[in-house]
């Protein structure tokens, strides 16, 4: 698990119950340190009288300050943890990943916005910190005491990230942020000192499209041809997944890469161009879709869905037709469900979108998105029961 | 111990590994003892298993070439302004 042995059952019962309270479960870093109950109990007394207690700077407030100060140090274990929370809290996910990735662009209020300023740059660029930095803190109406608040949890920020990489603990959470490259999210002094007016802050610097994308951007358009092929089967794939006919699909492709062509100044290279495009596709099949009205029950709640046939598989049910009979009666299959199971499995198991990509690319909540995969990929399994039961396998 | 709807509505996230530690200790305590549970899980992820290796949805090759024409005739047109591109 860790670099040093666990030891069960050495956490007081206070401090257990303190953990549960407010993260939900006993993060692994403290359970890491159970050789010393005296030192953790110590820990515990410290985040509680810090962290949870009411103070002067909201719980919000502080549990940004641990998320941008961990993603500043490029930690990969308290993002996972402090998003977590934060949802918690009734921050929505989306949100606290831009916070990690930059706040800047996380639809902060001005004041929050200064106050992680102020704690990214407390955090890498201790050395350069003065009287301004606390300064520019009191003019957006912080106080002397939300001040030392900041200072502090920006503290508590850094010696919890040194324990976890110290330590070696994994996440106790699947970590749903990518952190760029620490060249993305550069200090703040040095972006301050050495402005690079052509590039954004957040600029995605390894893209494999980046100099064809440029000469398209530059006035080359038959540039634009490399992209076609490059992508087209990707885009194909998401249009025909979506809209299930092959001929639509294709006139979709062409109005995709149309529009992509056309918005291409506006494309800032706040993400991969690959990805951007396959959202421009998304949404032209969607709209597609939706002017067939298959959508029409987009937004009823769910029923419970209960699996009704129990039948045992084979191990490797798959080996008992040729590949391309499978890909045929996945085809066949994945069609068969209702449009809006099938386009949000499709996102998620074809095209293999992260969660949030596909909930984003829907206009869905990430509950939402989780909710409709899961019913695709049920109803998906009852009607392949007929194909790889023990009782069914090699019929087609 | 956790019920078969419980089991049902993480299995998600289970498919995923997106679950924490403890919850996933309870949802394998229950598949231990639940052959249902057991059942739907295996063929379920034995279906996610067979969707994303199966090549469905590929891009038929034979019409890739006249359709990268037809994209970039549709663009080259749409540059020139007397010209403009109509969907």
């Amino acid at each position: 698990m860790g670099f040093l042995p666990e030891v069960d059952d050495a956490l007081t019962a206070d401090s257990l119950t303190t953990l549960k309270r407010n993260f939900g479960l006993a993060p692994r870093l403290y359970r890491a340190q159970l050789l010393r109950p005296d030192l953790l109990d110590a820990q515990v007394r410290l985040l509680d009288r810090l962290l949870f207690n009411k103070g002067a700077l909201s719980r919000v407030q502080k549990e940004f300050i641990l998320l941008a100060v961990s993603a500043e140090n490029n930690n990969s274990y308290f993002p996972a943890l402090h998003c977590q929370t934060l949802q918690f809290l009734g921050v929505k996910p989306e949100q606290s990943q831009r916070v990690a990735v930059d706040h800047r662009e996380a639809n902060l209020s001005e004041p929050d916005v200064v106050l992680l300023d102020f704690a990214r740059k407390l955090a890498s660029s201790a050395h350069s910190f003065t009287d301004l930095d606390v300064e520019a803190l009191r003019k957006s109406d912080f106080n002397d005491e939300q001040i030392l608040e900041a200072v502090l949890m920006v503290g508590l920020a850094q010696l919890l990230n040194c324990i976890q990489f110290g330590l070696g603990i994994e996440p106790d959470f699947k970590p749903r942020i990518n952190l760029p490259a620490k060249e993305v999210n550069p200090p703040v002094v040095s972006e301050r000192q050495i402005p690079e007016p052509e590039l954004a802050d957040d600029f995605v610097s390894d893209d494999p499209d980046f100099e064809i994308v440029a000469r398209v951007q530059n006035g080359d358009a038959d540039a634009f041809e490399e992209l076609v092929r490059k992508h087209g089967r990707r885009v194909y794939r998401s249009l025909l997944g979506i809209l299930g006919k092959p001929d639509e699909a294709e006139d979709a492709l062409q109005d995709a890469f149309l529009k992509a062509f056309q918005h291409l100044s506006n494309f800032e290279r706040r993400s991969r161009f690959s990805t951007w495009l396959v959202r421009i596709a998304i949404n032209t099949g969607l709209q597609r879709v939706r002017s067939r009205k298959e959508f029409d029950s987009l937004d009823e709640d769910d029923e419970k869905f209960r699996p009704r046939n129990i039948q045992p598989w084979s191990d490797t049910p798959e080996e008992f037709y040729s590949r391309e009979e499978l890909r045929r009666l996945v085809e066949r299959e994945v069609m068969k469900l209702p449009a809006k199971y099938r386009v949000a499995l499709m996102l998620r198991d074809l095209e293999e979108l992260s969660t949030e990509e596909a909930a984003a690319a829907l206009g869905l909540g990430v509950p939402g998105l989780k909710a409709r995969v899961l019913r695709g990929r049920l109803m998906l399994r009852e009607s392949m029961v007929q194909y790889f039961s023990k009782a069914g396998a090699g019929k087609s | 111990m956790i019920s078969c709807q419980d089991f049902i509505t993480e299995l998600g996230n289970l498919l995923d590994d997106d679950v924490a530690s403890e919850i996933r200790e309870q949802l394998e305590a229950h598949l231990a003892h639940c052959n249902t549970c057991q059942v739907v899980y295996d063929s379920t992820r034995k279906t996610l298993r067979i969707v994303t290796e199966s090549g469905s949805f590929e891009y038929p090759e034979p019409i890739a070439e006249p359709l990268v024409s037809k994209v970039m005739d549709r663009i080259r047109s749409s540059c020139e302004p007397e010209n403009p591109v109509r969907k």
